[in-house]
């Protein structure tokens, strides 16, 4: 009853079936030898959980006092949100710099371009860590240290953004202008900058969501804020502390994310409004 | 419309949102205790760092394979185990597979996962399970899950329900209409994420090192603890490798899957 | 054979979308319902199959053993077991466009096909080459190893049928299957299926008379929810206009469109099954 058409090979059940088989045993062998050279047994997340257990019977129910009991509380929250706050900024106003530096339309040469496009994705590359303490050991322990760690970090991630915005500007109004006898930096200010400058909000706005976790993270290396007070509520056993860090950040973050899509459309509004 | 109205509207636009600004970055300058005068003894002093930090002291370069290697396997094997459980929690945060009561549930608690930067996770989980790769392996799963978890549920709400109803009309279980309608659609945009999510685990296993997880990151600071600089500029730059060497592969895969898929 | 009887739908505000469909089709017969947009064509095959439930009313399919199998007032495991035996054809296809071809044909199979086995190895060699004869039977054999996005839609329809035909229904169910191809592909889809009215009886839904006149060997008029004819294919103007005319009281809601709330996968949320 078999048709004269073979079925071929990619479809036929038995063939795949086995090239499947055999792709999920070599995967789970690559996970087990990994792990096997990580010293880390998947069972004894099984078998350890009762810690995982104490440690939460430890730590509720947090210690929401800490807030007013230790003064430097809701000021190290501040000083996390200004450490984002600063860093975006910062990094932003570097990297728009930058950005017009290292665009096709609006680099001044093109050895500049490759250069700048070289640091800029050397930087993406290294990682925040290594900024930090390099940055740890020019300006001292602090919170200054971590802002400049985020600014640095953000200026190569908002670099690419920016730059891939600049060149998708729409060349109509840029030619339009130069026409005119502008000068390079008129015709960045009144038909470049005018296009890019929603998408680089946006940009600016999703950073400073990111760089607040990152500001978080940054604290518990000794830059201060929040994530300082947790790390340090952690390594004296303070657990009940620590949640409460915990719920603050959770609760600092949230409520950054709604300042922020508030802030967001209000500029948006205004600016459809004013079109 | 006047020269004057116009003039208005942008200070409104312009003016007042810029001294709003300007105040803003004024306080929070004196919050994170800048300084001038840090920065600019810092500047003096970064010339001479560099000079602490170069040469790299190339012969503790064997030292580092080892550390380097239990970084990238922390991502390695943590990106694949949070897909998987990512698939899970995405099945159970996509409208149309879970009831509502678990997709408020599901997508709450995966909000609630992503508002903790990984650090936090790890030092709960050291903890709890004590130094080393086994709690740095379960934070990156968990933070795999809440971003990788989230893009699943949606891709699953996007199938075209006609594909399930057609399923559905051959008289096939749930667990078939998973296993042949909702896999296939959505393993493609599950692959491309992983790839993405793995670059972040990389860079991630770098900072949880130095929290205790080992690796790389754990001899980076080990060295500017111990004020061995030239150490510490090897083992920056063997992450620094990591990093750009996961990223190329991570593009790589990523548009082949894409492409491969565009066939489709 | 595929009988309704008093098959009725309304709507919790009141509004009778369907009100007592009552048709018999036997095998050998190729049945389209005609009806204007709003009609009700659609939501009787929903019904049917029980993508949507209805209010009231009965659907039994017989096959050639006598055992008979209704899919109005159950629901679970058991709706699942009779929709093995509804061959259903879309309008979109309504294939799953990552897998091949192949694999979209031994699909129609999983009602049958033990879960567990499914998952973990897929399917057998020997439901490949069954599935393989469908396709030559719709002529798409050769595009056995595409994935199904590539095709066109006529190719995707015939691959529906094939799908169909190796499902082994009792019955076919089309909802307006030619409706977004051009004519040619339409010609062909019909082509296909008017040999497999011999085989199992056939109930469409078009909205094109030439079409069923051509090819059907019965039709049902619809219109405003009730049958308003049952007989020939080939149809006078007058009788045509009663299926069509629109008239200034005949402004109804169309059928509900929206999607039921809860678990989709499985139909609808009355009729939907407790999950696997």
């Amino acid at each position: 009853m078999s048709d004269a058409t073979a079925i071929p090979n990619a479809v036929l059940p038995s063939v795949s079936f086995r090239r499947r088989a055999a792709a999920v045993a070599a995967a789970i062998t690559c996970l087990a030898a990994s792990l096997a050279f990580m010293k880390a047994n998947p069972l004894d997340f099984f078998r350890d959980f009762h810690y995982v257990a104490n440690l939460v019977g430890e730590m509720l129910p947090p210690n929401l006092a800490l807030l007013w009991r230790k003064k430097s509380i809701l000021p190290s929250l501040g000083e996390t949100i200004s450490m984002a706050f600063l860093g975006t900024l910062g990094g932003a106003a570097v990297a728009m710099v930058l950005a017009l530096a290292a665009a096709r339309n609006t680099s001044p040469h093109p050895l500049v371009r490759g250069s700048v496009q070289t640091m800029l994705a050397a930087e993406r590359c290294t990682p925040n860590l290594v900024i930090l303490l390099v940055l740890l050991t020019a300006v001292g322990i602090g919170p200054f240290a971590a802002t400049l760690s985020l600014l640095v970090g953000s200026i190569g991630m908002f670099g690419k953004l920016f730059a891939n915005a600049i060149e998708q500007v729409d060349a109509g109004p840029v030619d339009a202008i130069a026409a005119g006898g502008a000068s390079r930096l008129q015709v960045i200010r009144y038909a470049v900058l005018p296009q890019v400058a929603p998408s680089i909000v946006a940009n600016i706005f999703f950073a400073f969501d990111v760089n607040l976790r990152a500001a978080v993270a940054l604290g518990v290396f000794g830059g201060g804020g929040i994530g300082f007070e947790l790390n340090v509520a952690r390594s004296v056993l303070r657990y009940k502390d620590m949640l409460a860090c915990l719920i603050l950040v959770i609760v600092m973050i949230t409520v950054m994310e709604r300042v922020g899509d508030f802030f967001r459309r209000r500029l948006f509004r205004l600016e459809a409004v004013l079109e | 419309m006047t020269w004057a109205d116009f003039r208005l509207e942008r200070y409104g636009r312009i003016v007042k949102p810029g001294a709003v600004l300007l105040l803003l970055t004024v306080l929070a300058l004196w919050r994170v205790d800048a300084n001038v005068a840090d920065l600019a003894s810092g500047i003096t002093k970064g010339v001479s760092i560099f000079r602490l930090f170069l040469p790299p002291a190339w012969s503790a370069f064997p030292s580092m394979i080892q550390p380097a290697l239990v970084t990238v396997l922390l991502a390695l094997t943590a990106t694949p185990i949070g897909a998987a459980c990512a698939l899970a929690f995405g099945l159970a945060a996509a409208r149309n597979v879970a009831p509502p009561w678990l997709r408020a549930s599901a997508r709450t608690a995966m909000a609630f996962e992503r508002g903790l930067p990984e650090i936090v996770i790890l030092l709960i989980l050291v903890a709890a399970f004590g130094l080393g790769p086994f709690a740095g392996i379960i934070a990156l799963v968990i933070g795999s899950v809440g971003m990788l978890g989230k893009l699943v549920g949606d891709a699953i709400e996007e199938i075209d329900p006609g594909t399930v109803d057609s399923v559905a009309c051959v008289g096939a279980t749930h667990a078939q209409m998973i296993r042949f309608v909702v896999l296939p659609e959505i393993l493609p945009a599950l692959l491309a994420n992983m790839m993405f999510r793995f670059e972040v685990n990389i860079r991630a296993s770098v900072l949880l090192g130095a929290v205790g997880a080992g690796g790389i990151g754990y001899e980076l600071t080990l060295a500017m603890n111990q004020l061995e600089y030239g150490k510490a500029t090897v083992a920056a730059f063997v992450s620094f490798v990591l990093v750009f060497v996961s990223e190329r592969a991570s593009n790589l895969i990523r548009s082949r899957v894409l492409a491969g898929d565009r066939l489709a | 054979m595929l009988r309704v009887t008093n098959l009725t739908k309304r709507l919790p505000d009141g509004t009778v979308l369907l009100d007592g469909i009552t048709f018999t089709v036997r095998k050998g017969e190729f049945v389209g319902i005609l009806g204007a947009s709003g009609a009700g064509k659609s939501l009787t095959m929903r019904c049917i199959v029980g993508l949507t439930s209805a209010s009231e009313g009965e659907v039994a399919f017989t096959g050639e053993q006598g055992k008979t199998y209704t899919t109005t007032t159950i629901k679970g495991a058991d709706l699942r077991r009779a929709r093995r035996n509804i061959g259903m054809i879309f309008q979109g296809s309504n294939l799953v466009k990552r897998l091949s071809v192949l694999e979209n044909v031994m699909v129609g199979r999983l009602g049958r096909i033990n879960p567990l086995r499914s998952w973990l190895y897929g399917f057998t060699d020997r439901e490949a080459e069954e599935a393989m004869d469908a396709l030559s039977r719709v002529d798409m054999a050769r595009f056995a190893a595409r994935p199904t996005g590539s095709l066109s839609g006529g190719e995707m329809q015939r691959v529906a049928i094939a799908r169909a035909i190796f499902q082994r229904p009792l019955c076919y169910l089309a909802d307006e299957p030619i409706a977004s191809l051009d004519p040619k592909n339409s010609l062909a889809i019909m082509r296909l299926l008017q040999p497999l009215a011999s085989e199992h009886p056939i109930l469409g839904s078009f909205h094109q008379p030439a079409m069923t006149a051509e090819f059907c060997t019965r039709v049902l008029g619809l219109r405003n929810g009730t049958i308003v004819y049952d007989g020939s294919p080939k149809m006078s103007p007058s009788q045509l206009a009663a299926i069509y005319s629109q008239e200034p009281n005949d402004e109804r809601p169309s059928e509900p469109q929206r999607r039921p709330k809860g678990p989709m996968i499985g139909g609808a949320v009355m009729a939907a099954g407790n999950p696997a």
